[in-house]
């Protein structure tokens, strides 16, 4: 083939297996039977975008369909993007080497703000037109789905329709829609199919909507262009997650990714209600998978992978219900083959370090957890529901179960927060220090205290809340490094620059996608990446769009401001959100409406769904 | 017993570095369910090696690999289950199997045949003449992280002779090269040092590398295969 990645370009690259395909479980149909492609697009390198368990659902399940073939495409890293400018060749996709423009769907998950640029990028070198209104008949559709969606509106420019909440049936139904559709010569040509999908429940065509500000350039609400399109366009979510098919022959790539083992899907959706969680809100209600078929799930996972870990996923994997007796299950079903279980994260309290315990028994790498405040009035501001005794009773288990050093994540830049609360930080991580010598009667216990600056992100109770300016972040940053020099203790933190930008993208209008095409004709790519973001250089593309950040990321926003992203929602009610909000501010718990009662965010009356719970089953 | 398989890296996949191969010949063993032997300790391994490793980007049809098994059990069977598992670019070929104690496929690879094929059109007639006849060429190989910043590489005792054809604008170098405990050299360090001792300008990047085969050889250098006369064969 033409233009084809050739053995001189893939043999003076990076990671050439990256761009090549063939692993096992991949999937390639006889093409004399494919009616209709998707490319799976990830806006980040392989090993990302492979680690992500979203693509594996959806890739089996569109699989399944017949006359359907999905495929995967990835970010090319910088050195490859060079060599395919300079001799023309196009951005194709790992299973038929099909050119992205080729495809008939383009499927963008939405993980990142600042994974948009290069969005704008694998549509560049796919030779896709970047903007909807730019393209044909002969182009494909370019969708968008993934957490992010619950704000479309800086890539509204861009997409043709949002896949908005959980792909299983929506994704699966858009495909054979598609297929009828270009069976019948594509007949009404675009627009035609998009006024088709605009009428399956959570899909959002932007091109059917207007934005419309005042004077001030305030966003004062969405126009609907036609009459019959759903405003709001509400999220799609699965009912009982033991009815959805879950992949269990997974592509296992031949190199080493980030999340290189068998992710076993849990349950979905976490109540806790952290205040500043964009994921537990998007994500209600939680759903759990019974025990029994998790056991069968992985027993395939594990026959079909060769994997040795299974690390059992959710937004929060130690509340599920049966968790010890789940492991315990798992522990001794796989132990002939060698495989171990693991947790991606650990809840504050001795019961969970009995299960890393467990779990973990043969490597005593550091525990982490994850207080998010140092002060008991922060922790309660954020919702965090977690005392200091919780986490003293935590520390406390590990160290006297042999673990000598700990990792603590917090935030910094949180609503409400003084000096004060950003220096119990480093009190805390002094308590912890001491706990240690309290156990074990010896000092060196190694603490690494790891603080990110927090961005406000929409549909959470702060998304009134405006961003603390650069200087304020650094000033904090720099006060808790100063108190941090202590013996055994690390601190890690990012520069807070991206987390501006992130900010501006996060709660952003569709005005915002102007500096976004700006930043990447500037040059913008793989911007979480720290060693290619430029702050300079983003602040010219919002500039040039006529913007200003400050409007967007570090402003206040009053309680009669309407969003630009509340046309998509995920079901909550503003009134539940505006009440947390103020709660935070009285510094007022509000409980886990997962074992007791509804809180009354409203998701599950507005979507038909419920909590699926089996805390008080016998066990089975 | 120890199965020994020879196996391929097909074109499809031959831009996966020899680490990522082990690692996908480990998944394989494991998916195929092969009553395999794991190592002692904490962190149990599988006891598998393979007989020589390969630069990324190099295509083979001849690769060995070594399984110790803790249970015996029927060589074809074996190697049907394992070529199931393996992705499309892996294939079986053939299937043997050995005493535990039998030293290892590695210590006894003694060498391989390669054919590289490259665009280049230039006469090579006498550059080849003068390479078969030189008694030594030695090839000073970048190496930065050593403290020369290069190593020697003695051309001629891994490569003694090359042959060449030239068709449709290509040529194909065909030539053996030793194996030996303590290394060898790589195929595409032929084309630098032809490069470099006659100036031939030939496009090393574009260079097709396959390895054909691998072997074992006797006492006066003669070459023996890897496996038995008695192994299972591919149909």
């Amino acid at each position: 083939m033409e233009n084809e990645l050739s053995i001189d370009i893939l043999s003076s690259v990076q990671k050439p297996a990256r761009y090549t395909g063939g692993e096992f479980g991949s999937i390639v149909k006889d093409q004399s039977k494919v009616e209709a492609t998707i490319a799976l697009a990830f806006p980040d390198v392989y090993e990302v975008g492979m680690s992500y368990l979203g693509f594996k659902i959806l890739y089996h399940l569109v699989n399944k369909l017949e006359g359907v073939q999905a495929e995967r495409v990835y970010a090319v890293w910088t050195d490859l993007e060079a060599k395919m400018r300079e001799r023309n060749i196009p951005l194709r996709t790992l299973e038929t080497s099909k050119k992205l423009s080729d495809c008939d769907i383009i499927g963008f998950t939405l993980q990142y703000e600042l994974s948009y640029t290069n969005i704008l990028n694998m549509m560049d070198l796919g030779g896709v037109p970047l903007f909807s209104a730019d393209r044909t008949d002969d182009d494909p559709f370019v969708i968008v789905g993934g957490p992010c969606v619950f704000n479309p509106e800086p890539l509204a420019d861009f997409f043709d329709f949002a896949v908005v909440g959980e792909g299983e049936e929506l994704l699966c139904e858009i495909m054979e829609v598609y297929k009828t559709w270009k069976k019948n010569g594509k007949l009404g040509g675009r627009k035609a199919f998009l006024d088709i999908v605009s009428k399956i429940q959570g899909v959002y065509v932007p091109s059917f909507y207007e934005p419309e500000y005042d004077a001030q350039g305030l966003f004062t609400g969405i126009k609907k262009l036609k009459e019959d399109v759903q405003l709001p366009v509400y999220k799609r979510a699965v009912r009982d997650m033991n009815d959805v098919d879950f992949p269990t022959s997974p592509i296992v790539p031949f190199g080493e990714i980030v999340h290189d083992r068998i992710m076993l899907e849990v349950f979905r959706g976490c109540s806790r209600g952290c205040r500043f969680c964009h994921a537990g809100m998007v994500y209600r209600p939680v759903r759990e998978r019974r025990p029994d078929v998790l056991l069968d799930l992985s027993r395939k996972l594990v026959d079909n992978t060769g994997y040795n870990e299974i690390s059992l996923v959710s937004l929060s994997s130690a509340d599920y219900s049966h968790l010890a007796p789940l492991v315990h299950k798992m522990i001794q079903e796989f132990k002939d083959d060698r495989v171990s279980v693991s947790l991606p994260s650990l809840r504050i309290d001795s019961f969970c370090v009995a299960i890393a315990k467990e779990v973990n028994a043969v490597r005593k790498s550091g525990l982490t957890f994850a207080p998010e405040a140092g002060s008991q009035k922060m922790r309660d501001v954020i919702n965090k529901g977690v005392t200091e005794e919780d986490l003293m009773n935590a520390v406390q288990a590990a160290f006297e179960n042999g673990w000598s050093s700990v990792k603590l994540y917090f935030m910094i830049g949180l609503p409400y927060e003084t000096d004060e609360d950003v220096l119990a930080i480093a009190d805390l991580a002094k308590k912890v220090q001491y706990k240690y010598y309290q156990v074990t009667g010896k000092r060196g216990c190694k603490v690494t205290v790891s603080a990110s600056s927090f961005v406000p992100k929409p549909y959470t109770a702060f998304q009134w809340f405006g961003q603390n300016q650069l200087e304020e972040i650094r000033r904090k940053q720099f006060l808790l490094k100063d108190a941090l020099k202590i013996k055994n203790v690390t601190f890690q933190y990012h520069d807070a620059k991206t987390g501006i930008i992130e900010a501006v993208f996060a709660r952003g209008d569709r005005r915002v996608g102007k500096a976004l095409y700006n930043a990447w004709r500037l040059g913008a790519r793989f911007d979480g990446w720290s060693d290619h973001f430029s702050y300079d250089r983003w602040l010219e593309a919002i500039n040039e769009a006529g913007l200003d950040k400050d409007f967007y990321a570090s402003r206040d926003r009053s309680q009669e401001e309407a969003f630009p992203w509340e046309h998509v929602s995920p079901g909550v009610n503003r009134a539940f959100l505006w009440n947390e909000w103020q709660k935070a501010k009285a510094q007022q718990l509000t409980h886990d409406c997962r074992r007791t009662s509804c809180t009354g965010c409203g998701i599950c009356q507005k979507l038909g769904v419920k909590i699926i719970d089996y805390a008080k089953e016998v066990e089975g | 017993m120890k199965l020994r398989l020879q196996i391929t890296k097909d074109k499809d996949i031959r831009f996966i570095s020899h680490l990522e191969y082990v690692r996908t010949l480990g998944r394989a063993i494991r998916r195929a369910k092969l009553p395999a032997a794991y190592s002692e300790g904490f962190n149990p391994h599988l006891k598998y090696s393979l007989a020589s490793a390969l630069g990324v980007g190099v295509v083979s049809y001849t690769e060995f690999v070594e399984i110790e098994l803790a249970e015996d059990m029927d060589v074809e069977e074996a190697a049907l289950k394992l070529s199931a598992a393996l992705p499309r670019g892996i294939r079986v070929l053939a299937a043997d199997s050995v005493e535990n104690n039998t030293p290892a496929l590695m210590s006894v690879a003694a060498g391989a045949d390669y054919r590289v094929t490259l665009p280049y059109v230039g006469d090579l007639r006498n550059a080849v003449h003068a390479f078969n006849s030189a008694d030594v060429i030695t090839y000073k190989k970048a190496a930065p992280k050593t403290k020369a910043g290069f190593k020697e590489i003695d051309v001629k005792f891994y490569i003694p002779k090359i042959s060449f054809k030239q068709a449709d604008g290509n040529t194909e170098f065909n030539f053996s090269c030793k194996i030996t405990p303590t290394g060898s050299m790589k195929a595409v360090d032929l084309l630098n040092a032809l490069n470099e001792s006659y100036a031939l300008g030939l496009p090393v990047e574009m260079a097709d590398i396959e390895r054909l085969k691998l072997y074992r050889a006797d006492r006066n250098g003669k070459k023996l295969p890897m496996l038995s006369e008695n192994a299972w064969i591919k149909k």
